[in-house]
């Protein structure tokens, strides 16, 4: 086979061009890389993860015991087709504000990765979570201590800092002889009722069996986890046997708490959240590849204008179109190809552990070994390559299809203008050039406009995110339900219906005791209901609220009556992820089970912390077959320190509602960053690029305009200027198309990869932003579009027009 | 006969804007034959030059080049066409600027299944020590050489030459003019060349004139007069 001579171009139209092919090529190197990198991770990191369940012998599930176990109790548990083994903690208030959750070191079951250093041996030695150390800047060789007083403060939650209070009866210091990763504990979920993890207030610890005796029994929390003899097969099984176990286990030991491992988050978070990033990650690639493939196309363009002549002559000579689409796409297919190339060496090298600190920032992982990722290649190297191919080809085909003769003619637009459109004499003759430029350059302007708007939503979406959390954090605060939102923790043996007497007492005594003379207080009931997979949208839960007709806390909820689908109200934050409204119904399951319920919306409650219905109380416990005086818990208005500690099963308030934005601060600030530096370079590029470009285009004129002797500031004030305009024009006149256009994506991607709901809120101040960065990039491009115009030969206008 | 040209009509534009550039051009050419098309500005030679060469279309007629016809050719048709039959020289050269004078040339040879030896065609052109040189590096009349050498290249039965000296000076153009000869005496191509440069007629076999799109005369010269002889 021949070899195209044509093909003899590509290397000097590289050294030609370089600085424009470098630029491009950096930004896709860097965006390749990164995502690469992030896929890499990921994808090791979450294989990892599901080996750690058999490497580090992961417990099937947990309980905690009001006192320790004796040898009968032990026999006969383990009787029930259980391996157990005792994993007792103490808790610690620290003086630096956090809770520190101590462990004895363990060698049979939840095994502990040693990622720095070296585990503790002797009294007074502790190996702490590598997260918690690095999120409160402790390493290995430092000293901890436990705080001398006031160790509520600054606890990871009111359970938690009461707990460590009551237990930190003595000082304690050690000094952190290593960092580990517990396997039970890859998410740090104080408290498995907790809506969100802490990475920063809560941690883990081991110590030796030489310290951890030291402790005294009343301090201890007497936890044991389980391993089944004989494994359950499948997640139905293992929900099935872990709903049985807990009625057993209730008749040998008195419980305190009961996590099987299909409802520890502390150990399943991890698992379920990793990925969520993914697709942001994924979208950010597949909007970065179009930009370039679109300045690609029209770096492209501006050639085929350039070349149009020498087109039309090979055209006229027998070279077909389709000769010379490959030949133009050759060029950005091959950058594409060795950015891809070069992307993911640096993915798989140095990027992935930058990514991969990302996540060790959020949960605290064992160490992975990086694996070969084919979804990421496939990715990261083929989905640029067609993207690149797809947009190129489109634009070479539209640009090609003049007929060699008005190549030859320099006929590049398809319809000629038939003569200037009048303007009057008394616009300046300034003006009246500008106009000119501008209506003599408008598809390069369309084009320039095209660019802004794929910049914009970069740039906005930067911007934006951060803010957006921030507004997310005031509307819950604004729209939160009570001061106080306590959950009851009804005791396990009030629910056992083998004993229903026992139990019937038992709820007796629990419903006495939770009683409260608080006078703000208000019982509601919450019931945890599902919606139903509604693919390809992710399944999530959905908290059900039933609350007094005439409640304080959660106004105007309507009657259902008699013989109706109940009547609820949904969260602002239901109606807008899903776009549900009054006058809809929904349907959603039971979370462990097929029964569903129907429900018809009669309004929209403001409340956007999270996706929740509400209803009357006295419906709700009907619906549920809860009992009509069941509740789960309080609103108050004041904090209630009237109910025993242990009926409070977590308290729900704006601290705790929070904790999402706190966390996500933790474990996205660094790509919020990362995408604004992204929206910022992109957009320098592209307005550098369109501009050399619009410069180049009309270097004759600008050469001529030099000929007859304008000044450099006066050509400048004719091109610069109306470049200057129509870019204003145009950067203002996206803004809110790209603002629809992004959260219509956000909301997607979170109903595709999130539970819950932030929606992505867009204020005046990031406009402002937009515009800073949109006009100070500008003025920058500017400044070099000056130099250009200074650097334009007069003999330019001279040469035959070719 | 090799090329028959029958009733080729072209307008351009409607109603009262409307030119008829050519109204019913007859034509025969033998192979090898040397064809010269004169005529003012406008006459409609560039026209017909190339509905010849298939870059443009007829109104109405037919055009039949070695017992082919093109009228019901599609662009796909047309530039295999082009590709197997045709060679093109405009006045203005067309090179690719990042191309040598070789590979300018070899463009074209990758075009043909039977290409002519580019060495040898390098030195025909007086090409052959500028042969790694880019355009920018090239006089005027070393670009048309090589203009030529690359539509020359693919050895094709026709070659199209539109005002190939219209932008030399008038040494230049007798060196271009030598050279097309050469290659039409080497090749044994037929040649059609527009041009408004009265004194080309006498190196022609056939000279068309033409004026508002219709043919004057035809003049079919008894002794072609070689190019070094003309005078202008």
């Amino acid at each position: 086979m021949k070899k195209n001579p044509l093909n003899n171009r590509f290397i000097r139209d590289l050294r030609n061009d370089l600085g424009k092919y470098v630029v491009i090529a950096l930004l896709m190197i860097f965006t390749i890389g990164f995502v690469s990198g992030f896929l890499v991770a990921d994808g090791s990191m979450v294989k990892a993860y599901n080996e750690s369940f058999t490497k580090y012998n992961i417990e099937d599930g947990n309980f905690r015991t009001q006192k320790k176990m004796n040898k009968a109790q032990w026999k006969s548990v383990e009787g029930l087709g259980l391996h157990l083994y005792e994993l007792f903690y103490r808790e610690f208030a620290l003086e630096n504000g956090s809770t520190l959750r101590v462990f004895q070191n363990r060698d049979k079951v939840n095994l502990v990765c040693l990622m720095e250093g070296e585990l503790p041996v002797k009294p007074g030695e502790i190996a702490v979570d590598r997260m918690y150390a690095d999120n409160n800047g402790l390493k290995v060789g430092d000293t901890i201590r436990t705080a001398a007083t006031g160790a509520e403060e600054g606890a990871a939650d009111a359970d938690t800092a009461a707990a460590a209070s009551e237990q930190n009866n003595d000082q304690n210091a050690w000094v952190i002889t290593g960092l580990v990763a517990l396997s039970d504990y890859s998410t740090m979920f104080s408290d498995n009722n907790d809506t969100m993890f802490d990475a920063l207030k809560f941690g883990v610890a081991v110590c030796s069996p030489e310290e951890f005796s030291q402790y005294p029994d009343s301090a201890l929390n007497y936890n044991y986890a389980w391993k089944y003899v004989d494994p359950p097969k499948t997640e139905e099984e293992e929900n099935d046997r872990g709903e049985d176990l807990v009625k057993d286990l209730s008749k040998e030991v008195k419980l305190e708490n009961y996590i099987p491992r299909y409802a520890n988050q502390a150990i399943r978070f991890t698992g379920e959240d990793m990925g969520s990033d993914r697709a942001m990650m994924e979208l950010l690639l597949y909007i970065m590849m179009v930009i370039i493939a679109f300045v690609f196309g029209v770096t492209i363009g501006n050639t085929i204008s350039q070349e149009a002549p020498v087109i039309g002559t090979l055209r006229a000579m027998g070279y077909t179109k389709g000769e010379l689409i490959r030949h133009y796409m050759a060029m950005p297919l091959l950058v594409t190809l060795i950015s891809a190339v070069i992307g993911n060496i640096l993915g798989y090298t140095f990027l992935k552990d930058v990514c991969a600190n990302m996540y060790y920032n959020s949960y605290s992982l064992p160490t992975y070994i990086t694996i070969w990722n084919a979804e990421a290649f496939v990715k990261t190297t083929i989905f640029p390559i067609v993207i690149m191919a797809v947009v190129t080809y489109s634009i070479l085909r539209w640009k090609l299809g003049l007929t060699p003769l008005q190549f030859l003619r320099r006929q590049l637009r398809r319809r000629q203008m038939k003569r200037a459109f009048p303007l009057s004499v008394r616009i300046p003759f300034f003006d009246r050039f500008r106009i000119r430029v501008i209506a003599q350059n408008i598809p390069n302007y369309l084009i320039l406009l095209v660019g802004i708007f794929f910049a914009n939503i970069l740039l906005i979406f930067g911007l934006a995110l951060p803010k957006a959390l921030d507004h997310y954090q005031e509307e819950v605060e604004r729209s939160l339900l009570a001061e106080h939102q306590y959950i009851m923790q009804i005791p396990l043996d009030a629910l056992d219906e083998d004993h229903k007497l026992q139990s019937a007492l038992k709820m007796m005594q629990f419903v006495s005791e939770t009683e409260t003379e608080n006078e703000t207080a208000e019982k509601f009931s919450a019931y945890t209901l599902r919606r139903p997979f509604d693919a390809p949208y992710k399944s999530e839960d959905v908290m059900i609220y039933g609350a007094a007709a005439d409640s304080r806390y959660v106004k105007g909820i309507p009657e259902t009556p008699e013989g109706e689908n109940p009547r609820v109200l949904i969260s602002s934050a239901y109606s807008e992820k899903y776009d549900i409204f009054a006058g809809d119904t929904i349907e959603l399951q039971e979370k462990y089970g097929a029964d569903r319920y129907t429900f018809n919306v009669a309004g929209v409650y403001d409340y956007g912390a999270s996706i929740c219905v509400f209803m009357e109380q006295k419906t709700m416990n009907q619906c549920f077959d809860l009992g009509k005086d069941y509740f789960s818990g309080y609103f108050s208005q004041t904090p209630i320190t009237d109910i025993d500690g242990k009926y409070i099963g977590s308290e729900i308030d704006l601290d705790s509602l929070t904790k999402v934005t706190r966390q996500l601060y933790i474990s996205m600030g660094s790509m919020m960053y990362l995408v604004d530096f992204f929206a910022v370079a992109i957009f320098m590029v592209l307005i550098y690029i369109l501009s050399k470009i619009i410069i180049e285009k009309n270097a004759q004129s600008i050469s001529m305009a030099k000929i007859l002797g304008y000044t450099g500031s006066e050509i400048g004030k004719l091109y610069i200027r109306s470049t200057t305009v129509v870019y204003l024009l145009c950067f203002v006149a996206t803004i809110p198309a790209v603002t629809v256009l992004i959260k219509y994506l956000m909301k997607i991607m979170i109903r595709l990869e999130m539970t819950g709901w932030i929606e992505l809120y867009v204020g005046n101040i990031v406009y402002e932003e937009m515009l800073a960065l949109g006009i100070g990039a500008y003025a920058v491009i500017a400044v070099l579009e000056y130099r250009k115009i200074g650097r334009v030969p007069m003999d330019e206008a001279l040469k035959n027009a070719e | 006969m090799f090329l028959e040209i029958n009733q080729i009509k072209k307008a351009f534009g409607q109603g009262e804007s409307r030119v008829e550039v050519l109204r019913g051009i007859d034509l025969s050419l033998e192979r090898g034959e040397f064809c010269v098309l004169l005529g003012p500005s406008g006459s409609g030679k560039s026209t017909l030059l190339n509905i010849i060469g298939g870059i443009d279309s007829a109104d109405s007629g037919e055009i039949v080049i070695g017992g082919e016809p093109m009228s019901h050719m599609r662009e796909r048709q047309l530039t295999m066409y082009r590709r197997k039959h045709l060679g093109y020289i405009f006045q203005m050269y067309n090179l690719i600027p990042n191309l040598t004078v070789r590979e300018n040339i070899e463009v074209g040879s990758y075009l043909s299944d039977k290409p002519l030896d580019v060495d040898e065609l390098l030195k025909l052109l007086g090409l052959w020590e500028h042969r790694g040189k880019v355009p920018s590096q090239l006089s005027g009349g070393q670009q048309q050489r090589t203009a030529i050498g690359r539509a020359v290249v693919k050895n094709p039965d026709i070659l199209l030459c539109d005002e190939p000296t219209g932008a030399l000076d008038y040494k230049t153009s007798k060196e271009i003019l030598k050279l097309i000869e050469q290659v039409n005496k080497t090749y044994g191509n037929t040649i059609i060349m527009v041009t408004h440069n009265d004194a080309i007629k006498y190196m022609a076999d056939t000279v068309v004139r033409l004026r508002d799109g219709a043919i004057r005369d035809t003049v079919r010269n008894k002794q072609r007069m070689s190019a070094e002889e003309l005078e202008w």
